[in-house]
């Protein structure tokens, strides 16, 4: 899909709402604000969930800046289709669909991409 | 390259937890001026402000709180069972005055909801735009009779942390090898529901370390609680001489205690106790009654898209203090809704209406020193009310090997240490 190639998707909402926006040297321009683009508002909010847990603190959970769109999005799957699996994102990953995770994935994998 | 990307950048390198909130820094929203006031220093009050004055740096962003330091909750309970330092549990506001949130340690007293004014205890007013609340708990001080204010010194509650968790370890190192220890539990809702059965795993768990011969006595409002096939395995796995518990069937909910004499009475019975531990029923904190956003239960309705008070404009309300079930009152809910209610009032003020999206909690619970389990929840918001979705969320497993309790502690350490980091970092 389009959007999911166009890495500043995930970068930030800026570029999304800079309304036609396809290259990130806009975003050095004055903002032009159109705020016609509620997905990508859904993705970043669905990710706000995601930074309860997983930061830069270490330890046994896992920070996700070295992690590609590619990798979260077939890890965040894997749990939710594994029937036995029985750990926190396991049981966390079951109440996403496939979409969200998709936008998700996009979301915080570009964010690498800066 | 503008100042507000670049200063962007800087504090996606700065800011815990904040890589995920970076992104969505608006510049239309980022220019706003609008006076943002949060009352409360807790897991959301603190969050809420940083995340605010991250989305729109231009606002000022004033956070009322009238401790210098605030006490974490979480973990708390490993504190009491001497397996922590209360000084672990410690945090201050030089990180968010650093990120130029204002911080005024003061006490909110009153808010005038039509004038958009907080009034706070020394006189001054602070005047709003929006005003997000986080007042936490508070107890219904006659709900039990004779647990007052001046109970709390014999009989500590320790469900607000500090002073109150230390003084009830001093209570349980001070208590003679063959004592008894008795806890009142509340009846639903109250902040953090698998709290006291935590509490309890680990008083058990310092009991049978340290003071053999003695036992915890649970005197139990609930009849089923949270966590609760996980607790009973630790309980008869690890416990089965040091811990008992009595529920609301057994009539085990505690109607009143007499502090000078050590005795807590319930429906059919009275109980002498060595060291007495009181929950008592809660509320909202006081400050939600006083700007008319809490209900005849003591808790406040929101919208909960945006966490909006669906009895005041212009007021939201989070945490501990909401309405929000099945989401339940925790550190963890009341992080996420404070970085969701500060994007949806960006939003707001950008001219953007709140949108739907999906919320989560996890939690951990120690059942020993180096064990714990976990609850996680997954909630939808967009039918008017947030509902669990189906078929997600749940329990860690019930006879599950020890190496998976292990390594829920270990995650319970990453969590704490990154939901702190968070909030106060």
């Amino acid at each position: 899909m389009a959007w999911r190639a166009t890495w500043q998707f995930g970068l930030i909402l800026v570029g999304v709402l800079l309304s036609g926006c396809g290259n990130a040297s806009r975003m050095d321009d004055a903002p032009v604000p159109d705020l016609a683009v509620p997905e990508a508002g859904r993705a970043a909010t669905l990710s706000l969930a995601c930074s309860g847990c997983h930061g830069p603190a270490g330890g046994a959970i896992a920070g996700l800046e070295n992690y590609s769109a590619e990798q979260l999005q077939s890890e965040m799957m894997r749990y939710k289709t594994e029937p036995e699996g029985n750990s926190v994102m396991h049981r966390m990953m079951r109440g996403y669909s496939h979409e969200d995770i998709e936008a998700i994935a996009a979301y915080l994998g570009a964010e690498q991409a800066e | 390259m503008s100042p507000l990307y670049h200063s962007r950048r800087q504090l996606l390198q700065g800011l815990a937890g904040a890589a995920l909130l970076s992104q969505m820094a608006l510049p239309a929203l980022a220019q706003t001026r609008a006076r943002l006031v949060v009352v409360g220093g807790g897991f959301g009050g603190a969050s809420a402000a940083g995340a605010m004055k991250h989305l729109m740096p231009a606002a000022s962003v004033t956070l009322v709180e009238a401790s210098p330091h605030y006490y974490a909750c979480p973990f708390s309970n490993l504190v009491i069972a001497g397996l922590r330092e209360l000084d672990a549990q410690r945090f201050d506001y030089d990180g968010l005055t650093a990120r130029g949130v204002e911080v005024v340690h003061d006490r909110a007293v009153d808010v005038d909801s039509i004038a958009h004014t907080v009034r706070l205890a020394s006189g001054d007013q602070l005047a709003y735009d929006k005003l997000v609340l986080s007042p936490g708990i508070d107890f219904l001080w006659d709900a039990i009779e004779g647990y007052g204010r001046e109970a709390v010194e014999r009989m500590p509650h320790a469900w607000k942390a500090g002073g109150q968790t230390g003084l009830l370890r001093q209570k349980l190192e001070a208590m003679d090898d063959g004592g008894q220890v008795v806890m009142a539990i509340p009846p639903a809702p109250f902040r953090c529901p698998p709290g006291p059965y935590e509490r309890a795993s680990l008083i058990a768990h310092y009991l049978k370390a340290h003071k053999p011969r003695s036992r915890l006595l649970l005197l139990d409002a609930q009849d089923s609680f949270s966590k609760q096939p996980l607790f009973e395995q630790a309980w008869a796995e690890h416990y089965p001489d040091h811990l008992e518990r009595y529920g609301a069937a057994d009539f085990a909910r505690v109607v009143s205690v007499d502090p000078d004499h050590m005795v807590l009475t319930t429906e059919f019975d009275d109980f002498r106790a060595d060291v007495a531990n009181v929950i008592p029923p809660q509320k909202a904190g006081e400050i939600a009654q006083r700007a008319g956003v809490a209900d005849a239960t003591g808790w406040c309705p929101i919208d909960p898209l945006s966490f909006a008070s669906t009895l005041q404009t212009d007021i939201h309300v989070i945490g501990d203090a909401t309405i929000a079930a099945p989401m339940p009152k925790s550190a963890f809910s009341a992080n996420l809704q404070a970085k969701l209610c500060a994007v949806q009032i960006a939003r707001v003020l950008g001219g953007l209406g709140p949108e739907p999206t999906i919320l989560t909690n996890t939690c951990y619970s120690f059942i020993s020193n180096d064990a714990a389990v976990s609850i996680t929840g997954v909630y939808s918001n967009d039918a008017g009310r947030l509902q669990s979705v189906e078929g997600a969320g749940g329990l860690s497993p019930l006879n599950a090997d020890p190496a998976i309790r292990t390594a829920e502690a270990l995650q319970a350490e990453t969590w704490f240490k990154t939901l702190t980091q968070a909030a106060f970092g």
